[in-house]
């Protein structure tokens, strides 16, 4: 199964501070464990919300625009990574891991699974093409 | 440039129920749309944050929480990776989501974080680390 490893925005993220040469080295070497055990599919970082927007639906009228940045520093997103582990026992057990540098030992990861196809449920065979995961949609499988 | 396009929670989402078979189908028809021009690099959607669990660190502690997560509007329920040339191409696009049912539904938009962004402290060295763990986890993805 997948997980969603969500690094929580703060301070400092929001306020743009790039990593030092400390974090990087520590969340390189971090990363390189994951991919040697199999655990890491993908991984990114996000820039300060100040460089976002939010497109807002409501029903009535079309969506409205909402340029960044926003507020809310603590839930915001600040980057994630993809792991592929066999539960969330053992995905919390490496986050247990995450390196101290990152947001001087005070960083807030959040762990959320991703749904397969087979959640889906059953779905007419009209529409079967269009209901399936995206990575599969670009593999064109 | 590549963006992170984020579908923010709500009642519906958290509360587990399979989306619908219609809805399913726009989105898929929505993504495959995506494909075609060659905009979308990966997404995936969220189990509700029942399923997951949050690690906070306190100087280098980690205190374990459980999920569910109250706050709803700002989790994440799903997200696609694209690649466009603009935010303002980004925002085109998310404003095209099949968000019909009325609901008021946030889709946030952000920046991801390239090499070059990092400036000078992002060494060869590291860059060159970077690119085989993505090639390593792009195998197994």
């Amino acid at each position: 199964m997948r997980f969603m490893v969500i690094r929580k925005a703060d301070e400092e993220t929001e306020a743009g501070v790039l990593p030092g040469p400390e974090l990087f080295d520590a969340m390189m070497r971090y990363n390189e464990e994951l991919v040697k055990a199999g655990v890491l599919v993908a991984g990114e970082g996000l820039m300060s919300s100040d460089r976002g927007a939010i497109v807002r639906f409501s029903g009535a009228g079309g969506p409205t625009i909402i340029d960044g940045p926003f507020t809310e520093a603590k839930e915001l997103v600040a980057g994630f990574s993809m792991f592929q582990v066999d539960s969330l026992a053992e995905a919390i057990e490496w986050v247990r891991k995450w390196p101290v540098e990152d947001g001087h030992g005070n960083a807030e990861i959040e762990i959320r699974q991703v749904h397969e196809e087979a959640d889906f449920g059953d779905v007419s065979e009209e529409n079967r093409k269009y209901v399936r995961n995206v990575r599969d949609l670009i593999d064109g499988k | 440039m590549r963006f992170m396009v984020m579908v923010k929670s709500d009642a519906n989402t958290e509360s587990g129920g399979p989306p619908n078979e219609a809805d399913l189908t726009a989105m898929g028809r929505y993504n495959e749309e995506l494909v075609k021009a060659g905009v979308l690099l990966a997404g995936e959607g969220l189990h509700p944050s029942a399923k997951g669990a949050r690690v906070k660190f306190t100087d280098g502690k980690a205190t374990v929480i459980d999920g569910p997560f109250t706050e709803a509007k700002e989790l994440v329920a799903g997200f696609w990776l694209i690649e466009v040339k603009s935010k303002a191409e980004a925002i085109e696009w998310v404003k095209r989501v099949p968000c019909t049912d009325g609901v008021e539904t946030d889709i946030e938009i952000r920046q991801v974080f390239e090499a070059d962004d990092f400036g000078e402290v992002y060494t060869d060295e590291l860059r060159d680390r970077d690119e085989q763990l993505r090639a390593t986890a792009a195998k197994r993805d």
